[in-house]
């Protein structure tokens, strides 16, 4: 299949997808996939349930390896670096690409402790250190002056908002280049839903951003670039302005308007 | 018969079988306080026995029984952690999953006194260890594995995915996520396990009476391969001289201080299980 691309030129990021295909046992889930990410911008993957965005976005960190007779086979390049390579360094790579779940998941622990949770496996840190490092990144997410007072409080005290925040801001301790999202707002109500996508718009200054999101209007609200993917295919790619006013395919009209798959 | 016969049929059933059940258990808890709690006394509790258990206290069955079921806990504990995490982390193929588990699962069906002349024969005979409160301690310790390894096993696949995926997405190495995820749930299980273990392992006499204890004239054991006197073997030894008033008011009497024991393992292990069912995992 033809992949229309909409692209003007744009600074390429360090992550490049080339004909990527996955199996869960032997069902094609994806299927010769080959995308170059733009750094310092919010990458939206869109399409229907069931299309392979979640698939796609969790070979970049290779989270997926834990999973049962699961076979890939193309190239993903992150700093010059096939990342698909059985000596690769995973735990390395998950540092630099960090990743933000569906649904918040909040460790049994204190604010602060969730903060610096992954960061202090990864060094040694000073009491000093570690405050630091929750004020730095509580504050990158904005949920400093609503929880600077209860720093040492359960996290599971928080609205489930404020979890998704906090789990932001967890990835971000640990400062990776790049940041995977997993439709992060899908769980939360619209106030909290508005502040991860303003937070997104701030994050693409630092990070790459790489959301997927089955929500068009969510995607026309923070994207920069648009990836549409259905029945695991590859179908059209664009700047958000050609995607959504100017889409190439009958497959994304189709979707665009009225989110209905026709591939 | 109408529903509403048999709702009533079922709800009396299940009524019966509970009453009936409480009933046993408060005859049995009544029938050794009402007998046991004319023989305790401090001096009882503190006391060394003497002319074969008839006279005296219980001090050394006391200390042999905690000896053992503390060396028990103290072996059985980290290797039942290790084999629930290696189940849980490390085996992916459901075949040997079923292995494991009909092992683990047969491990807990053997009788205690097939324990015993298993320690009796490797330990005793073949190692050449002697009769000692050690040996007895490692044949507990095996005897309460399964129950300590399923009780932490079950905590470890209670975790949801979402904080393994969370915890190795920040760069986490396996072991760190084995060790900041997993093994806090796989301890506060198995904890669980190894108190109902104990609770067991305190009352057996089968197990122990060949190859860890003697039935008298033992004190506090000086090295590891010393026999020790404890509560069940005691109670055995009472028992066969009941035709001796006093001899029969002491095996009511360390009953009872046994019993005493199994409800401070199980009560701690329920209190255990309510506490750790409130963290929100």
């Amino acid at each position: 299949m033809k992949i229309e691309k909409n692209i003007p030129a744009q600074s390429l990021c360090d992550l490049t997808i080339s004909n990527l295909s996955v199996w869960f046992t032997d069902v094609e889930v994806l299927k010769n996939i080959s995308i170059n990410f733009k750094k310092n911008k919010v990458n939206c993957i869109i399409g229907p349930s069931g299309s392979g965005k979640s698939t796609l976005l969790r070979s970049l960190n290779r989270i997926n390896d834990d999973v049962h007779k699961i076979k890939t086979s193309g190239t993903i390049h992150f700093n010059n670096e096939n990342i698909l390579q059985k000596n690769q360094d995973v735990t390395k790579l998950r540092k630099n690409i960090g990743m933000v779940f569906q649904s918040p998941c909040v460790f049994p622990k204190s604010i602060s402790e969730n903060v610096t949770f992954g960061i202090q496996q990864l060094k040694k840190l000073s009491k000093a250190e570690k405050a630091i490092i929750v004020e730095e990144n509580l504050k990158k997410v904005s949920l400093w002056p609503e929880v600077h007072t209860r720093l040492n409080e359960s996290a599971n005290t928080l609205s489930i908002g404020q979890q998704q925040r906090l789990c932001i801001a967890r990835t971000l301790a640990v400062q990776p280049k790049i940041i995977l999202m997993d439709e992060p707002t899908s769980s939360l109500d619209p106030l909290s839903t508005r502040a991860i996508e303003n937070l997104m718009i701030t994050l693409k200054e630092t990070y790459t951003v790489i959301l997927v999101t089955h929500d068009i209007n969510q995607a026309k609200r923070v994207s920069d670039h648009v990836f549409f993917i259905c029945n695991g295919e590859l179908i059209e790619e664009g700047t958000k302005d050609h995607f959504f006013n100017a889409p190439q395919r009958e497959e994304t009209k189709e979707y665009l308007k009225d989110e209905a798959c026709i591939c | 018969m109408s529903r509403k016969v048999k709702n009533s049929l079922f709800k009396s059933s299940v009524y019966l079988a509970s009453f009936l059940s409480i009933s046993i258990l408060l005859f049995l808890i009544i029938t050794l306080i009402s007998k046991g709690i004319n023989a305790l006394s401090w001096q009882f509790l503190t006391s060394e026995s003497s002319n074969f258990g008839s006279q005296g206290g219980i001090i050394y069955q006391i200390i042999g029984s905690l000896l053992l079921t503390l060396s028990a806990a103290i072996i059985s504990f980290p290797l039942a952690l290790g084999m629930a995490i290696y189940k849980s982390e490390y085996i992916k193929r459901n075949l040997f999953q079923n292995i494991t588990n009909t092992l683990i699962y047969s491990l807990n069906g053997i009788p205690s006194i097939i324990f015993g002349i298993f320690g009796l024969i490797f330990f005793v005979n073949i190692l050449n260890m002697g009769i000692s409160w050690f040996v007895g301690g490692i044949i507990l310790a095996i005897m309460i594995l399964p129950t300590i390894t399923l009780s932490s096993y079950q905590s470890i696949i209670s975790i949801p995915i979402s904080y393994r995926e969370n915890a190795a997405s920040l760069g986490l190495t396996k072991w760190q996520v084995i060790h900041t995820i997993v093994l806090p749930r796989a301890i506060s299980g198995g904890f669980t396990g190894l108190l109902i273990g104990l609770a067991r392992a305190i009352g057996e006499t089968a197990p122990i009476m060949f190859i860890a204890t003697a039935f008298s004239g033992v004190t506090f054991p000086n090295s590891f391969l010393e026999p020790v006197s404890s509560l069940p073997t005691h109670i055995l030894a009472l028992a066969q001289q009941a035709t001796n008033p006093q001899a029969l008011q002491n095996a009511w009497g360390a009953s009872l201080v046994l019993i005493i024991l199994v409800f401070i393992f199980s009560i701690s292990a329920l209190i255990r299980r309510i506490h750790y069912s409130k963290v929100n995992y």
